[in-house]
This record gives structure tokens, C-alpha cells and sequence, in this order.
């Protein structure tokens, strides 16, 4: 067995030789004897692969890799100190006579290294019979996954939770190599191989990629997953400039080929599907508004999230009869009861009496007896817009994530970005700022208004920001300066992050942090814009869960 | 007046500071006589031609210089440009999508020495909607990359005379290539001071000499600056007691911190190796397979381990008494062989420090970590003396 991580590898010369190949593509539960080896901002694909062939030493199977980007041209390198077979082969950036020329000769040398490597003939007929291999395509509509490489696991998972057959878009997809010629040389073979690889559709290393807009212009392209991995830069190019161009729905996602990030990705693919699969879902709850419905009838909707759990339950009417707010505790389920009969309470309501009860929220799948499940960010979009229908930008701000949710005129979600595996920018940053000065959270959301001196917090990390503002109060700066710092790099992060996915007005700020008036002005300064903010921010999620209980029923009648 | 050349520089640094001010300020003040390229990209038919040079690096370090880089990175990533990207790269983008940078005549970069290049002058390329060229270099440095790479060298030519209307004297390009030569002959010199003496120099002077050995090569400008930091050199006093370091990749020229260790004092900053990345001299009989060559043999291309001999041949040659390796914000392919680089370096007695910073964001950077890893380094260095 011979792997390979790169659609421009020679696969079907691999065969020629007789041997089995197989692309490269997994994650790895730890990168921890990668980092060992190699700096830790490299791609995570070219870490990941370290880890795996660290992990099988001297056993690990021969590689062939091209020289495609930085990192995997690094990886080759230390790859072969540590005693590694590896091929690599000098791959051209361009497609066209000279640069043919140039693979045919490469394609040449690897059979003359391959064949002293493994003592094999090269067999030209086998060759042949490798060749003429293409993807197929499923008829009819689909979902495009787009970018660069995703892990094997992830891949599946995609496939097997999509509401649409899902076409591999991706870099180390659609190779596509045609029928060899049935004459020729191994020199008239390989000019005719190498421009079968390089006029492939080219992946964003190589410098004409005009050929890459015409597979995003197919009309049956129902949705995108734009897959980004974290330290490869080439895809979020792309991704920038492709976003304004697009009509069908887009999820843009970033991995790090870690088993762990493949897990919480799986949140934002559901809400995905979930947009995709009920088109013009938030819709309903704007025309639906005034419809005449008996008061009688409750549906209550129940956010488990990292920091609290809440509950909203509204009559057939959709008025809010009551609403309750907890500490999620040990217990997802203890916690989400808990909030759950403290609302009915208030309500003067039975359980038997709700309808239909939707849960949202990190918590939401360990919430047995409601009905059903739906992300936050589906739920969100809904209670904002619901709230007030202008609303077009949702930045909802929570306890160990920040969200931005851009919806449309209807209120469906259009698209949306997320904080990846880092606290900077969430609730949680906040509480470790408050800590390290000293203030309460409620003291911490009015101390930087009257701020005076211009601080900028630099880090990026959360636990580095934290030193940092221990620095700063060392050096003598004063709390409000320094709080107002805080408050502006929220601010920003969050920002930049929805900055990706193009934000427009009206704004409204949902999530525990939107209490945070310093953090609400930072981003009306940032935004130029004012930014809205619902009386009880942390209920959004709630009430948007309240609000599908609400439309499932209408659907059912 | 911090902005001034400092009264303490020698004549050469002098100058480079004047003529590196100018090398910015030309191409911003006459953007329809200019090409944005980036800093590997052999500059000799550009001068021969007369179209005026403006580089990534340098144009971020002067940004930086006055202060709102940062502006640009915010710029830039807001757009969609990626935190994990190079800074340099991210400032001139900031700088061109917010149009600040104005729209130059072309584009004109190379593969070497990064995935960067790719990226950013297609997305600059396409912004202005100016025509862009790019020179494809190979890892190998063989017979048939020479080949591949001088039969694009003359497609540029062509590329260059349709795009300016202008034509290319084969006579000024040999003239411009004997300049080179005879530039390098004198730096080879200035070497061979340097590993006898103690020459006074800092990060900013240091990062003015890239003008010289890159965009600005093969210009009477660079020439001067050649033959007077020979003469300065030859001025110089013999080596004492200082410590001497070399440098890899650019250095972080406005930082503070980094400034009090460095500059002056007891260290002597021998060179950072973006400025002997290539010191072969050129044939002007068959000028475009020399420039060819010139690209292929750089040792930002290729393995790493080439860079590393590099790095290797000149600590032995300025009797280096250890490597600090910077690990630029960004830049992988530098990053990737830190590790590698450290291992060699430090088995042939050379000790190395791997220390990750940002030569061009003042926003990306740890000052109280870099300070401590840097001063520990420097205090290993002097317990080994």
C-alpha cells in the first residue's frame, strides 16, 4: 500500500507498478508528537499526517506527496530525517506546454526512483488500465463541498446527514484523468499523463484558477460547504471572494483535523441541513404574526447552553406567558426541568397543558422529553427576528461561543460564522477579565464607559490576554482604560469574524454578554451602527425554540 | 526626529535609509510607472526597463513605521483575509482593498519563496484589474527547471514591452546585471571584513539592506551602497568580546524590547539570511538562464535543508556565536524548518533559539515572552564564553 494526499499525485503510475494506493485523510485524536517535531502553526492537515506516521514509526507505508503547498513541503523534510520513505514530487503551478513538459520529465524520474526503490517494472499496461477513472456525479440537485480537505470521518458524517446527495468539491476531490492512449512510449505516455493531471480543475495552489468559478456556477447546487483548515490559507481566499457572488446557501467551516473539532462541528452541519431541508422555515413566524389563535394552547421552548438554562413558554398566540433562567448544572436534563417547571409555575400551567416543547443549545440532545431539537442557531435568528422583524444581523454573543446570524428579509438564516475552539470573543473571556480585575461581571459592564486612555489588548489567545491585562494593571493603568480595552477587542473579534460573511443592519445582540453595556457600545462604535438589544438577550434562544414548537403545530394541522 | 537616520549610523546605513525612503515613496508618488512584486522576484528587467519596484516587505515595514499597520491587518482580515496568514502580506492587502495603495501599472511576482505570493497578488491583480505575470519556479534546480524558468523570464520580457509599450534593451539588462556582479563582488568582501570585526548595526539597517540584495539589485543605488559598506567595514574595528548572532528571516525592526537588546551594545547582528539568499554572479551573455538560475539556486527554495546549509556555512564564515531563528507570524515555510534547522544547527556547536514573533503587526506579538526567551538565550551564549 502507497499513500498519497494530493489529486495531482500519480495514482495510476502507482499502479503501473502494481501497487495499491489510497488518499491520506485522517484525523488525529491528539497532535501531540507532531508538535514535538514541527512548529505548531503549520496546516493541520500536514500535522495530523506527522501524528499518524510518527504513530506507525518504521511500519508506516511509503508516501507520495507533491511539493503542493509550504507546509507539505516541510512535512517531506522531516518526514525523511526521521527515517521515513517519502516521495516527492516537484509539481508545477501552472497548466501549459513548458509546465506539461516539465511533469512529463518529473513523472519520468519517479519511475526511475520508484522502480529502485521497490525493485518493480514499471508496466505500461497496467497503466492504461488504471486510467480513464472519473467521479461520478448524482443527477439532479446536490450539496457541493467545497475548499480544501476534510477528514475521511468528517466527509461521512457529511454525507450521511445531508438532506441532498453531497458532490466532493474539495481539493482532493473531482480528480478526474481520461482514457490513456493505447500507444506510445513511456515518454509519449507520461507527456500525455502529465497534462491530464495538471488541466484537472485546479485547486487554489495553482495561479490560473479561472476553471474553479465555472463548478460553483451549476444550477443544481442547492448549498455549499466551504471547508477551511486552520494555517492552510489558500481556501479562505477563495471563500472571500466567491461569498457576494453566491445565491444558494453557504456553510463556511474550518477544521484542524483533530477528532475533537470534527465533534463540534457536527452543531453547525445540522443547523445547515436543518435550513436547507425547511426553505423559508423563519418565514412562517413573520407571516403567521396576528393570525387569531385561541389562548389556550402552550408551547414551550428550553435552551440548555454552557453558562445557563432557560425556558420560554408562549400561548397560541405567541405572547410570552412566562420565562425562567437557571445555572446549567452537573445535570443537562435536571437543569432544563428545573427551568422548565419553574416557567410552567409562574404560568399557573401543567406539563400536560404544553402542546409541544423544542429544545436548542449545546444541551439540547440530552433534553429527553421535548419533542424536538434544534440548533441555537436556527432558534436564535428566529426569536430575534420574531422580536423585530428588521433585525438582518444577529450577533449572539454566549458563554463559550459567539455566533454571527445573517438573515434574510424573511428571517431565514442566510448564513452564519462561529468562534472556533477558542474562548476570545465569549462570555467566558469576560468572567477570566473580571476575575483578574477584580470586578464583578454586572460592576464589569459599566466600568469601561468612562474611559480615558486608548488601550489596545493584543492577544489573541484568552489565556495570554489574561497576562496581559495582569500586566497592564502592573503598570499602572486604570480599570476603566483597561475594561474599555476589553470591551473594543470583543468587539472586534466578533466582528472580523462576521466580517467574512458580510453583515448588514439592522443588528441585534442576543446572549448573556449583550447585559454587557460596555461591550454593546464597542460594538456600535466598531459597527458605526446602533445595535439592538431585547430586554431579557439571553432568552433569544429560547423563545426562537418556543417559536418552532409554535410552527411545527401550525405545519401539523 | 525618531523618524530621522540616527546620528550614530554609519555612512552606509545612512544612505540605505535614504535610498529605501525613496524606493517607497517613488512607486506611491507615479503608481502608472510601477509594479507591485513580490521580494523574491528577480528585479533586474524592471530596471531595465525603467518601471519602478514596490515590495510586500517593504512597503509593510514603512506602514508599520508610521504606525497603522494594524489598521490594514483589521482591514484585511475583516475582508476575509485569514488571521494565520503572513503579515507583511496582510498589511498590503489592507493596504490596496481599502484603497489607500494606489492601483499600480502591474503585477509581477514568483512562486519563490512562499505559498503567500500566490494568494496575494492574484487577489491584488484582480482587484485593480491590471495585468499580472508569475513566475513559476520548481523546487529543483536541474537542467530543465533552468530551462523552464528562463523560457518564462522571456515571456516576461514580452509581457512587460506589451503592458508598458516600452521596449527592453538587451544592453541596459547586461549593463544592470554587471552592476549586480560587480555588487556582490563587494559584499563578498564586506564578508570576509565581518569575520574579523565588530561592525555597528541594527534591525532597521538590517532590514533596509533587503532593498538592496532584492529589489533594488542591479541599481547604481545598491552599487553605492555596496562599495560603502565595504569601506565601512574596512574602518572597523577587530572583533572583541561582543556576542555575535545571526538572523533568520526579517527581523522585528520597530519592537521595542527586541531594539534595547540588539541594537548596539555588546551584540553584533551579523546579517539575517533573507540577505545572502542568493550571491552567485550572473552571466550577462545569456542573461535570462542566469536569471533563471538565480531564482533556482536561492535557498528560500527547494528543501529546507538548503536554507539551513546556508545558514550553516555563514555561522562558521562570521564565526556566529549563535543562530536566533524567527519565526515570522504566518510564514510556514520558514516555521516548518524551524525545528529541523535548530536540530543541525545545534549539532555542528551552533546554539539556536526558535523565536516566534511578528516583524511587521505590532498587534500579534508577546513583548514579555519574546524579551525573556531572547535575554535567556543571550545569557546561555555568554555562560558558553
Amino acid at each position: 500500500m502507497i499513500e498519497y494526499v494530493c489529486k495531482y499525485a500519480p495514482v495510476e503510475l502507482l499502479a503501473g507498478f502494481g501497487e495499491e494506493s489510497a488518499l491520506c485523510n485522517l484525523s488525529a485524536a491528539s497532535l501531540e508528537r507532531a508538535d514535538q517535531v514541527m512548529h505548531r502553526n503549520l496546516c493541520s492537515f500536514s500535522r495530523a499526517l506527522i501524528e499518524h506516521r510518527m504513530d506507525e514509526g518504521e511500519g508506516a507505508c511509503p508516501l507520495v506527496l507533491t511539493n503542493c503547498c509550504d507546509s507539505l513541503r516541510r512535512t517531506f523534510d522531516m518526514l525523511c530525517l526521521r527515517g521515513q520513505k517519502a516521495f516527492l514530487l516537484d509539481l508545477p503551478h501552472q497548466d501549459g506546454p513548458c509546465a506539461r513538459e516539465l511533469y512529463q520529465n518529473e513523472l519520468i524520474r519517479f519511475i526511475e526512483e520508484f522502480s529502485a526503490y521497490s525493485g518493480k517494472e514499471f508496466d505500461c499496461g497496467k497503466f492504461r488500465a488504471a486510467c480513464g477513472k472519473r467521479p461520478e456525479r448524482p443527477g439532479g440537485p446536490y450539496i457541493a463541498l467545497m475548499g480544501a480537505r476534510m477528514s475521511d470521518e468528517l466527509f461521512r458524517y457529511v454525507q450521511e446527514n445531508a438532506p441532498l446527495p453531497v458532490v466532493n468539491l474539495m481539493c482532493t476531490g473531482s480528480r478526474r484523468i481520461g482514457e490513456a492512449p493505447f500507444s506510445g512510449d513511456i515518454g509519449g505516455l507520461m507527456k500525455w499523463y502529465a497534462g491530464e493531471l495538471l488541466s484537472q480543475t485546479p485547486c487554489m495552489r495553482m495561479t490560473d484558477i479561472a476553471s474553479r468559478r465555472e463548478q460553483m456556477n451549476d444550477p443544481d447546487i442547492r448549498g455549499i460547504i466551504y471547508n477551511t483548515v486552520s494555517f492552510c490559507d489558500y481556501y479562505s481566499f477563495e471563500y472571500a471572494g466567491m461569498i457576494k457572488e453566491l445565491s444558494v446557501p453557504v456553510l463556511k467551516i474550518e477544521t484542524d483535523f483533530t477528532v475533537q473539532s470534527a465533534a463540534q462541528l457536527k452543531n453547525r452541519l445540522n443547523a445547515f441541513s436543518e435550513n436547507l431541508s425547511l426553505p423559508g422555515a423563519g418565514s412562517g413566524s413573520a407571516r403567521a404574526r396576528g393570525n387569531a389563535m385561541d389562548t389556550r394552547r402552550f408551547f414551550a421552548g428550553i435552551d440548555s447552553g454552557s453558562t445557563s438554562t432557560n425556558a420560554v413558554i408562549l400561548d397560541g398566540e405567541r405572547n410570552i406567558v412566562s420565562f425562567s433562567i437557571a445555572p446549567t448544572g452537573v445535570s443537562v436534563e435536571g437543569s432544563a426541568k428545573k427551568v422548565f417547571e419553574e416557567a410552567l409555575g409562574k404560568a399557573g400551567l401543567e406539563k400536560a397543558q404544553i402542546e409541544r416543547t423544542v429544545s436548542t443549545g449545546y444541551g439540547r440532545t440530552g433534553i429527553r422529553f421535548s419533542s424536538r431539537d434544534i440548533t441555537e442557531i436556527t432558534c436564535h435568528a428566529k426569536g430575534a427576528y420574531f422580536l423585530n422583524p428588521r433585525v438582518r444581523t444577529v450577533i449572539d454573543i454566549g458563554g463559550q461561543d459567539s455566533k454571527i446570524i445573517r438573515l434574510d428579509e424573511s428571517g431565514t438564516v442566510k448564513d452564519f460564522a462561529m468562534n472556533d475552539k477558542c474562548a476570545a470573543g465569549t462570555g467566558r473571556f469576560l468572567e477570566m477579565m473580571a476575575q483578574s480585575l477584580g470586578l464583578t461581571l454586572e460592576s464589569m459592564s459599566v466600568c469601561g464607559l468612562d474611559w480615558e486612555e486608548e488601550i489596545v489588548i493584543s492577544s489573541m489567545c484568552s489565556v495570554f490576554a489574561q497576562s496581559e491585562v495582569v500586566s497592564l494593571i502592573a503598570s499602572g493603568k486604570k480599570l476603566p482604560d483597561i475594561v474599555r480595552g476589553l470591551n473594543t477587542s470583543i468587539a472586534s473579534r466578533v466582528i472580523a469574524l462576521g466580517g467574512r460573511t458580510g453583515m448588514e443592519g439592522a443588528y441585534m445582540m442576543t446572549g448573556g454578554v449583550a447585559k454587557n453595556t460596555g461591550v454593546v457600545r464597542a460594538m456600535e462604535e466598531k459597527l458605526g451602527a446602533p445595535v439592538l438589544r431585547p430586554e431579557e438577550p439571553e432568552l433569544c434562544g429560547a423563545l426562537g425554540a418556543a417559536l418552532a414548537a409554535w410552527e411545527a403545530d401550525m405545519r401539523s394541522k | 526626529m525618531q523618524y530621522l537616520p540616527g546620528r550614530g549610523l554609519l555612512p552606509h546605513q545612512r544612505y540605505a535609509a535614504v535610498i529605501s525612503n525613496r524606493a517607497i515613496r517613488l512607486p506611491l508618488s507615479n503608481p502608472g510607472k510601477s509594479a507591485v512584486v513580490s521580494a523574491f522576484l528577480p528585479p533586474e528587467l524592471l530596471h531595465a526597463m525603467g518601471i519602478v519596484p514596490q515590495f510586500t516587505e517593504g512597503l509593510a515595514g514603512y506602514l508599520n513605521g508610521a504606525g497603522c499597520e494594524h489598521a490594514f491587518v483589521r482591514f484585511a482580515e475583516d475582508r476575509g483575509i485569514p488571521q494565520t496568514y503572513c503579515s507583511y502580506h496582510k498589511v498590503l492587502l489592507g493596504a490596496a482593498l481599502s484603497g489607500v495603495l494606489p492601483k499600480p501599472k502591474l503585477v509581477v511576482n514568483t512562486t519563490l519563496a512562499c505559498d503567500a505570493n500566490n494568494n496575494t497578488f492574484r487577489t491584488l491583480a484582480d482587484f485593480w484589474k491590471v495585468p499580472r505575470f508569475t513566475l513559476d519556479v520548481p523546487d529543483r534546480s536541474d537542467p530543465d527547471a533552468v530551462a523552464y524558468v528562463a523560457a518564462q523570464f522571456r515571456e516576461l520580457k514580452g509581457f512587460l514591452e506589451e503592458v508598458t509599450g516600452g521596449k527592453l534593451a538587451e544592453e541596459a539588462l547586461r549593463a544592470v546585471i554587471r552592476r549586480e556582479n560587480r555588487s556582490i563582488r563587494l559584499y563578498r568582501g564586506y564578508f570576509g571584513e565581518l569575520s574579523e570585526k565588530y561592525i555597528p548595526n541594527d534591525m532597521t539597517s538590517e532590514m533596509y539592506k533587503i532593498f538592496m540584495t532584492h529589489v533594488l539589485a542591479g541599481t547604481k543605488e545598491a552599487e553605492r551602497y555596496f562599495e560603502l559598506l565595504l569601506e565601512d567595514a574596512r574602518k572597523a574595528a577587530g572583533s572583541g568580546n561582543e556576542i555575535r548572532l545571526l538572523w533568520v528571516h526579517t527581523l522585528p525592526f520597530w519592537q521595542g524590547s527586541m531594539k534595547s537588546i540588539l541594537n548596539g551594545g555588546r551584540i553584533q547582528l551579523l546579517c539575517c539570511d533573507m540577505n545572502f539568499d542568493c550571491m552567485a554572479e550572473m552571466d550577462e551573455a545569456a542573461p535570462y538562464e542566469a536569471l533563471s538560475r538565480k531564482l533556482l539556486q536561492n535557498t528560500f527554495g527547494g528543501p529546507g535543508v538548503r536554507r539551513t546549509d546556508a545558514l550553516l556555512q555563514m555561522a562558521e564564515t562570521l564565526r556566529a556565536d549563535g543562530v536566533v531563528y524567527f519565526c515570522q507570524w504566518g510564514c510556514k515555510q520558514t516555521l516548518g524548518n524551524a525545528y529541523p534547522a535548530k536540530e543541525r544547527l545545534e549539532q555542528a556547536g551552533i546554539p539556536t533559539l526558535i523565536l516566534d514573533g511578528d516583524g511587521c503587526d505590532r498587534g500579534n506579538v508577546n513583548d514579555g515572552q519574546m524579551t525573556t526567551r531572547l535575554q535567556a538565550f543571550l545569557e546561555i551564549l555568554e555562560a558558553k564564553r
